[in-house]
This record gives structure tokens, sequence and C-alpha cells, in this order.
């Protein structure tokens, strides 16, 4: 302990025990250990605690949900709940698994899931995600495997935060060890146990062998699955090209291009429901601009060449959007008004809107910089000279708020609901994150979000997406498809929801 | 200097300055190869192939002409976005002049004033001085260049204004010093005598004999100032895009550094010449001021 | 002798007060931390939520008091995106950061000594030459630059040495150069200065004149003195680097204080920031005080004054 305290001594220690250590030992299929490399060190072996997706990924590696959601498919299967029955809209009724024990011997029953709902949904366990919770009223036990959880208020989507952050705890072990305990010895009744956390550096996930089976979740392939944070992608890329590491993802076209040709290893694109637009503040809150005038907006959107971005920069797998939402998402209305990248017709458009020679702004960014780069370019042959604010994601989303932002390139991954619900209501419904203020869209999802019959929803959604494009509120880009490389022998499968199921993964 | 001195037939110190800072092979190496990428930056409009913000994507990452797939048409070959690369350094070389220069000027000002101050007046002013010196030199550098970036945005300006009021600690403790050694001597107390008013016996009587170690001081943080602009461009944080800066296109390059090495190879050769140039510069006027240094 | 480290101590204190007042100012100034917090898909009700519940709600001035009570009895606040004590997770990172900061030093002044003093016993010999060209050619290289070819040079192509992690002493050789050649020429000039003058000194020459040999009077007399400015020099430089360490961190994948600084500013971790500048500035304030007392202790001259 006094080692521990002391950091001089603790240096010395490491640097001797590192000098006496032979090697860092080989992973690969041989010593079924997979080594993965993530941008981000997982910060919180809590998942309530955080709501970053690092802590998602090892989540769902070390916990079990209620229900689990295929990542292929979209589609709900039973996990720790077998079936589950709505009694009414607020009432939903859960029948769980019974032998399921987590990775300490603890049985699992409805006490672990009831106190997990309560105490992370209440004000003492300070859950930071709290959207993720906060529809729960409570949850009681009906049976020793049967629970019935209370909502606020009727919530559509309660399945899908049931399927994904609402990790089930063990209560006996969690409320003997408390936060800080479960901090360094963290248990689940995932199929991975963490064993070994290094802060900042390596969480070593063994396989349980106990995991149970009948689920919708096969039972862990590999071994031992060692997380390693290297911050710096290009890094990431020198460890993987050595062997260092075996699975990377989110890399750009470029490089993915020259790993492409590299023996050993294969580089696959998958498409994700994240989608990338300009928002261009139409209501001049914050004061007049020239974004107000809807010929200049017009303008905008056809002085960007999106196709030649995306064929250029953009991984493979890109798709343009015309529209303000995800194309599979329900309700994405396709047929909208579109502008073809054509500068001659922006600068037409631009004269008539009494810009002959075009304006400056500021272009706040927070992500992406060569993609925004090339619109910046864009803009510049029609004129418009766009100055680079690169700041972060806070500071961005301060900016719009309070009307200071003029153009934003921003991102929307939409917690991968399928749903416009999650997409367009989200900036379009007089939140305030709406800056355009356009009461006719508002009211046109509103009650898209509140009806239950699939018919009204679409027309309302539809009626307005088409006037979000015809007022070119957004100029929508693209979807953000992610690249992965990982080692040959590694049988693994990117899916849309950005996030890599490890514990799906297997060697070939 | 007044008249009658430029007059006189003996060689007069300054003159032999200047020819033992002709013969110095440092200050002549340096000082050519700073003028020669002075005179790129200068004229860079001129020059230049390319304007450097022009992109086309259907031109991008080509070779330079050393290259398998390189031509003369973009001799260093072109970036992500299809800008040559050539155009990009040059005037890269012109933001990283002029953040040094700039640099160089408000913190040599700020320390040559606290320096002198601290000099002159000894006691409780050097006190002050001394305590805001070591407060300044116990922050971490980078980190407050960051945040304070966070606060203020990006921008060329915002960078040159937080290098020029970080960067003047040494020219505080080099001014300081020297003023000390100045303040004592002859001209100086009977100049006090003669009641001068304090302003014009700092301008005229300590100063000019204070300048070659300002000269030293000022190279030196130059080169220091156009290093942290590459660094905290590096970062993301400087300069911001698509201004060409050398530290930007090293950062923007590494990503394919793997496959295209030159994409970091050259912003860096270019920092790393002009930094050069500046150090052999200073290098050399410290030997040729104070040649007993260097026996 | 007292005095005089009353006087630094006390210097130091003030120094370590402002320092926190003003960083603490500048990074509350830098971003709002409760949206940080809340994530990407909070509601302006969740934001107002966390606000109050952190107490950042509440004046400046109120919340910089709140700290610095709570720093002066040893804890520095919790770190807002790990929810841990600030002063644990800087423990955890800091000895990386030490043994990064420790071999760099090494490494600089393992190159840099003997070549001073191989340079101060021939001036103007090729050795000589060969070290002030190794001094200028170093100090003109952009350590992240540097660090990037050590990258692709000495990992990639010829695959000599590990990139990234903590797992062996091979792991810390690449960021150690990448750190310590930039200190390199520094102390190397100041040790070949300090031996000219050294040499040249009356009491050398006695020693010499009295038929000592060359290898007693360069160890026992004239590096011993030369020494002394070489030793604060040093010290000032290993502060540098434990601040400097930010790029070569990310670069090399080392979870140290630099990395974490980096990272949490980025977030708007302010709490942990803040504790990283702290710690840094006392660090540096405790090397120069330290570098002071090695210097009465080498020097009897500056002890007796």
């Amino acid at each position: 302990m006094t080692i521990q305290r002391d950091p001089t001594l603790r240096a010395a220690a490491a640097i001797l025990a590192a000098g006496l250590a032979a090697g860092t030992a080989a992973a690969d299929k041989a010593s079924d250990t997979l080594t993965v490399a993530l941008d981000m060190e997982v910060e919180t072996m809590n998942p309530y605690q955080s709501t970053s997706r690092m802590s998602l990924i090892a989540s769902k590696m070390m916990f079990d949900t209620l229900v689990w959601r295929d990542p292929k498919t979209g589609e709900f299967a039973p996990m720790l709940a077998t079936e589950w029955e709505w009694v009414d809209a607020t009432t939903l009724d859960m029948r769980l698994r019974e032998g399921v024990t987590f990775q300490n011997g603890e049985p699992f029953d409805a006490e672990d899931a009831a106190f997990t709902l309560n105490f992370f949904s209440g004000p003492e366990a300070k859950t930071k995600g709290q959207s993720s919770v906060d529809w729960i009223e409570s949850a009681e036990i009906l049976e020793p495997f049967k629970i019935r959880i209370h909502l606020k208020a009727p919530f559509p989507a309660a399945l899908e935060f049931l399927a994904s952050p609402i990790a089930i705890f063990p209560k006996d072990y969690f409320e003997k060890v408390g936060f800080e305990g479960f901090e360094t010895a963290p248990i689940g009744s995932g199929p991975y146990q963490a064993t070994e956390i290094v802060k900042g550096e390596t969480i070593t996930f063994v396989a349980n062998p106990n995991y149970f089976t009948g689920g919708a979740r096969p039972a862990p392939k590999i071994g031992k699955i060692v997380f390693r944070t290297i911050p710096d992608l290009n890094t990431q890329l020198a460890e993987l090209m050595t062997g260092g590491v075996e699975w990377a993802w989110r890399i750009g076209k470029d490089e993915a291009e020259g790993l492409r040709g590299m023996p050993g290893l294969t580089v696959a694109d998958a498409e994700t429901m994240r989608i990338g637009y300009l928002t261009m503040n139409a209501a001049g809150t914050g004061g007049e601009t020239p974004f107000t005038n809807l010929k200049v907006r017009q303008a905008v959107s056809h002085a960007i060449n999106r196709q030649a971005i995306v064929d250029n920069l953009v991984p493979p797998g890109a798709r343009l959007i015309p529209s303000a939402c995800f194309p599979d998402q329900f309700g994405c209305e396709q047929d909208v008004a579109t502008y073809d990248y054509d500068p001659e017709k922006a600068k037409a458009l631009l004269a008539e809107a009494g810009y002959p020679d075009g304006f400056e702004f500021t272009f706040d960014v927070y992500r992406d910089r060569p993609y925004a780069e090339a619109i910046i370019g864009d803009l510049a042959k029609v004129g418009i000279k766009a100055n680079l604010n690169f700041a972060k994601y806070a500071t961005v989303r301060d900016a719009l708020r309070s009307g200071g932002s003029q153009v934003a390139f921003l991102t929307w991954g939409s917690n991968s609901i399928g749903d416009v619900s999650a997409s367009t209501s989200n900036f379009f419904k007089g939140s305030a994150d709406d800056t355009y203020k356009d009461a006719e869209v508002a009211a046109w999802l509103t009650e898209g979000d509140a009806s239950v019959d699939p018919a009204v929803r679409k027309a309302a959604y539809s009626k307005a997406l088409k006037k979000i494009a015809a007022e070119a509120y957004w100029v929508p880009l693209w979807t953000y498809p992610y690249t992965y490389a990982f080692s040959e022998e590694l049988d693994f499968t990117p899916t849309s929801d950005e996030l890599p199921h490890f514990a799906l993964t297997g060697w070939k | 200097m007044s008249a009658p001195d430029l007059l006189q037939p003996v060689v007069s110190p300054r003159a032999r300055a200047w020819r033992r800072a002709l013969r110095h092979g440092g200050v002549l190496f340096g000082g050519a190869i700073l003028l020669a990428i002075a005179l790129v930056a200068v004229f860079a409009p001129l020059i230049a192939p390319y304007d450097p913000y022009a992109q086309d994507l259907s031109q991008r990452l080509i070779d330079p002409v050393w290259g398998p797939k390189g031509s003369w048409a973009h001799p260093l070959g072109t970036d992500q976005l299809g800008r040559d690369y050539l155009s990009r350094i040059f005037y890269g070389a012109r933001i990283s002049l002029l953040i040094g220069l700039s640099t160089m000027c408000v913190s040599g000002l700020i320390g040559t004033v606290m320096g002198v101050a601290a000099g002159y007046f000894g006691g409780r002013v050097d006190d002050v001085v001394n305590f805001v010196v070591v407060t300044r030199l116990s922050m971490p550098v980078i980190l407050i260049a960051l945040a304070v970036v966070a606060v203020a945005g990006s921008s060329l300006t915002v960078v040159m204004a937080v290098l020029g009021c970080l960067l003047w600690d040494r020219f505080a403790v080099v001014m300081r010093a020297a003023t000390r050694q100045v303040r004592d001597l002859e001209y100086v107390t009977a100049a006090e005598a003669l009641g001068m008013p304090v302003r014009r016996i700092v301008i005229s009587e300590i100063l000019p004999n204070v300048l070659g170690a300002l000269i030293v001081v000022a190279t030196l943080e130059m080169a220091h100032a156009i290093l942290l602009e590459a660094a905290l461009s590096f970062l993301g944080l400087g300069v911001q895009p698509p201004t060409p800066s050398l530290g930007l296109m090293v950062s923007e390059g590494r990503q394919v550094m793997f496959f295209k090495p030159w994409l970091i190879a050259i912003p860096g050769a270019a920092l790393f010449l002009l930094v050069l140039s500046i150090n052999l510069l200073g290098d050399g006027l410290r030997d040729v001021m104070a040649p007993e240094g260097r026996s | 002798m007292l005095g005089f480290l009353v006087r630094r101590l006390a210097l130091a204190v003030l120094v370590a007060f402002t320092v926190s007042a003003v960083s603490f100012v500048l990074l509350r100034a830098s971003g709002d931390v409760a949206v940080a917090i809340a994530g990407e898909s909070a509601t302006e009700a969740d934001i107002a939520a966390i606000r109050h519940q952190y107490g950042l709600d509440r004046p400046l001035a109120i919340q910089y008091f709140d700290w610095l009570g709570n720093a002066l009895s040893g804890d520095l606040g919790r770190s807002i995106f790990f929810n841990t004590p600030v002063s644990d997770l800087i423990s955890e990172r800091l000895p990386v950061t030490v043994a990064v900061g420790a071999l760099a030093l090494l490494f600089a002044v393992t190159l840099s000594v003997p070549l001073g003093v191989a340079a101060a016993l021939r001036p103007n010999s090729p050795i000589d030459h060969l070290a002030m060209w190794l001094a200028v050619l170093g100090q003109a290289m952009p350590s992240f630059w540097f660090a990037l070819l050590l990258v692709l040079v000495l990992g990639v192509w010829w695959r000599l040495l590990p990139i990234s992690g903590t797992g062996t002493f091979a792991h810390y050789i690449m960021p150690a150069i990448a750190l310590g050649y930039y200190a390199t020429p520094a102390i190397m000039r100041l040790t070949r200065a300090g031996m000219i003058e050294v040499l040249q000194s009356d009491y050398i020459r006695t020693a010499r004149a009295k038929g000592l040999g060359t290898g007693r009077i360069l160890f026992k007399h004239a590096l011993r003195n030369a020494a002394i400015p070489v030793v604060a020099l040093a010290a000032v430089q290993f502060g540098f680097m434990l601040s400097g360490s930010i790029v070569i961190e990310s670069i090399f994948a080392l979870p140290g204080v630099g990395h974490l600084a980096w990272i949490s500013l980025q977030r708007s971790d302010f709490t942990v920031v803040q504790g990283i500048v702290l710690m840094l500035a006392v660090i540096y304030i405790c090397l120069a005080v330290v570098a002071d007392l090695f210097n009465a202790w080498l020097d009897p001259r500056i002890r007796v004054s």
C-alpha cells in the first residue's frame, strides 16, 4: 500500500519490473487472446456512471440486459427476461430466466432486476445518462422470477433502453462493495469478466465459463480479450501493422486503402445510423445573418459537392441523404426537395439574395476536419468565405443553443434508434436545439411522435421533412460508415449500431 | 549613434562585429537559409505554382516528383484534398515566420520592460518581477496555451497573442541580468547624477548596451515560438485549417504516414530547416557579440 | 541558509496560490462542463439538473475558495468524467510520467555531459564541432515530428522497438528519446561552457602545476564545479519534461498525467486539469528549490553567502 501511494517508489518499481519482464505476450489465435485498440479509455466499469461509447462497449462484455436487441436485424429477443407483456401503456411485466448466475456465483433473480431498475433510476445513484432511466417510475417483484415495471408515462422506446444501456447488476455484491469496490472488481452475468484493470492502459476480459445458454446471445468464443487504450489513431495503425493489436476501427479512407493491400489483415466497412449535416441559423436567433435568407441557404446547399466528398474522403459504404434523418429510420421521407451540386446556380441564388460577391461567416465544427475543409473549399468557389472554428462538442452545442452559431457541421447517431422521433424530432420540435423555430414543422412532428398509428405518423413526418427540405434548414450530408481493420484470423462482423460486439466474435 | 562616430577613420566596435559576423560560418549559413525562406515567404503569392487553398478532389495524394507517380505539375505532390503541397509549404513558411516575428515582438516588449525595470530599479520592483517570472515558469505552457485557445477559439490572431503573452520569461531574465551589469557602469551613474529622467537613461544609455543580449534571446524565442505554434497546430488547437501551417500539415499528413511518408517528411523538414537557420543565426550572433565566450 | 530557505518557500507558496487561481478562472471559462457530462443526447433539463447537482450554478469565487479549502486539506475534488477523486487519478498516472521523464533526463545527461566535457577539453576540434552541430540540429527538431519519425522508422520499418504502451523497459525507450533529446543541446552547451571556464581557472592550473593526473583533475575538481549550473538546468528541464509530455504520451499511448490533462481539457473535466496544473506547478517549484539547495551543497561559496 505504501508503495502504491508513493509515486517515486512506484515509478522505480515500474521501471524495474518492466526491465525484468520478458516481453509482451504474443496475442493471437494461437494464444486465444484478442487485443483491440480503442482511442479512449473505458473510464468507469459501471455503465451508469458514464454516457461514453467505450463504457457501453465494455458493458456489453460484462453485463446482460433484460432484453437483447439483435445488432443485425434490430429485433428484440429474450435475454435475462424470457418473455414480456405490456399490461397497459405504463406497465410492463417481465418473466425472468431461471438458473443464471453472476460471475461470482451469486444467483440471478427478480431481486437483482428490481434493484437495478429502482436504484439506478433513483436520485441516490446519480446516473449520468438520465434519459436512459428517467422514464422508470419503479419496479416491483411479483414472483421470485417475475417483475413489473411501472413507467412514468407511455414510452414507446422502453424496450430499446432495456436492451441497451440498462445492465443488470448483482444486488448483494454491489451493496457489499459499493461504487468504489465495484470499479476495481466489477461483476455481471455477461460473457466476459474484467479480471485486470490497468487504469488508462488495458482492461483484460476473461471468458465466463458459466455463461447461460438458451438466450439470444451465444456463449463467448474467445478466451481472453484485452482492451488497449491507444489515443493516437496512427499509433493504432502502427500497432495493427506490426501485430501489437488485432483489431481497430474508425479508420480513415486513405489509411484503409493502404491497409487493404497488407497481408494478414481484413478491412471491412459498415454503415452506421450516424448522419452528418450542416445546420444553418435560419431563425436568426442571436442576430441577423445571411442564413435567414432562404436563397442563401439554397445556395449553400447547391454549392457543396457532396458526391465528390463521399467518393473521395468518406469511407466506402456512405450514402448521400436527402432528408433530415437516417434513411432507414421509420418515417424518414426520402421524396423531398433536393439540391444538386451546381455552383453556377449557387452563385445566381447568392446574387438574387443580394450577395453577388459572397460573404464571410464562422463555421463551427467539432469533428471530421477534412470533410469540413472540403466543404470550406466548395463554398469558397462560389464566393462564400467560411472561417473554421474547430471546437469541443459542448462549445459548439452551447453556441447553437444561444444563437451564437451561424452554421455548424454536426453529426447525429440517433442513439441507434430506428425511428424519426429519435432524429428529426430531436431538432425541430421546439427544444433548445431547435434553432429554426418553425411552428408548423414542430406541430407535425408532435403529431407524429404522439400517435401510435403508423400511417398517421408517416404522413405527419413526411409533411415535416418535406418542409424542412424545401426551407433548406439543413444541408443533409451523408451517412457515416465505419471502417474496421482486423486480423484475418478473426471472425468479426461489423454492425450498424456503432458498437463492436466482441462477445459475439470468434476465431476463424 | 551620433554623426562624428561614423566619420571616424578608426574601425568602430560595431563594424568589427559586422566583420566577424561575415566571417562566421553559422551566421552566414543560417542567415542565407533564413533569407531564402523569408524571400519565399514574402513572395509566396508570386512564386507559388498554385493557390494553396485551391482543392481538387480528383487530384488527391499525388506523389512528389521523385515518387513513382510524381510529375513536375506538382513538384511536392498534393495533400488529402488535392492541394499543391509546394504552394502550401511556401505559405506555411509565411505563417511560421509571421508567428515567430509577432511573438518575438510582443514577448520581447513585455519581457524587456519587465527585465529592464527589475534590473534598473531593483528592490521591490525586482521582487515583483521575480515573482511574476517564477509564476509564469511554473505554469505548464502547453496546458495554459491549450486552455486559453479553448476559451478564445483558435485563430491565427489568438495563437499569436497567446504565444506573445507566454514566452517573455527568457527576455525578462536575460534583460534583468544585462541591465544590472550596465546600470552600475560609470556613464549610467553619471547620467543619474546629472538628473537625467529615467526614461531617457533607459532609452539612450541602457538599451543600446543590452541590445546584443536582446538580439540573441529574440532569435531563440522566435525559434521557440515557431516550434510551439507547430505543436499547438499539431494538437489541433493552433492555426485553423485551411490556413497552411507546417505543424498542421504534419498533423493532417500523419494519418497516412505509413503509406505516404513524404506527407509528414516534407513539412517537418521545412519546419526543421527554418528553426535550424534561426538557431544558427542566433548562436552565431552570440559568438560574434561575445567572442570571449567561445575561446 | 535558513533565511534563504524560508524566503524560497514563502515565494513557492505564493506562486502556487497564484497559479491555482489563474488556472481556475481560465479553465472554468473554457467550456460548460455540465454539457460535457450530460453527453450528446441530453436535454436542457438534464443539463440544468447536472449543473445544480455539481454546484456549478454557484458564483465562481465561491467555487474557487471551496476548491482551495479542500485542496489545502489534500482533496483535489472529483473528476466529473471518471467520477473518482482527482488525487487518485493523478497518483495512478504520475508514475508513468515520472518514469518517462526520468529516463528522458537520463538519456539527455548521458549523451550531453560526456560530449560537453569532450568538446571542452579540445575546443575547436572535430569532436567539438560534432557536438555543436548535434546541439543545433537537436534544438531545431520539432518533438512531435521526431516522435512520429521514431514510430515510423524504429517501430514500423525496422521493428526494433515496441511502439506503444508500458509493458516492458523497451516500451520506454522511444518516448524517452523523443522527450529527452530536446534537453540535450542546452545541457551540453552549459557543460562545455562550464568546463572551459573551470579548466582555465587558477586552481585547476595550480592542480596541474602540482602534477595531478588529468583524470583526477577532470573528475575531482573540474567536473564538480562545472556541474553546478548543469544540475540546476537539469532539474528545471525535468519540470518542463513533465509538462511537455502531452504529445509524447498521446503518440506512444502512455497513460500518464500529460495525456490525462489533455483529454480532460478536451472534455471540460476541469477539476482534473486544475489538479494537474497545481501538481506540475508544485513539482516545478520544488525542483527549483532542490536545485538551489543542491548547488549550495556542491559549491561552498553559495553556502557561505
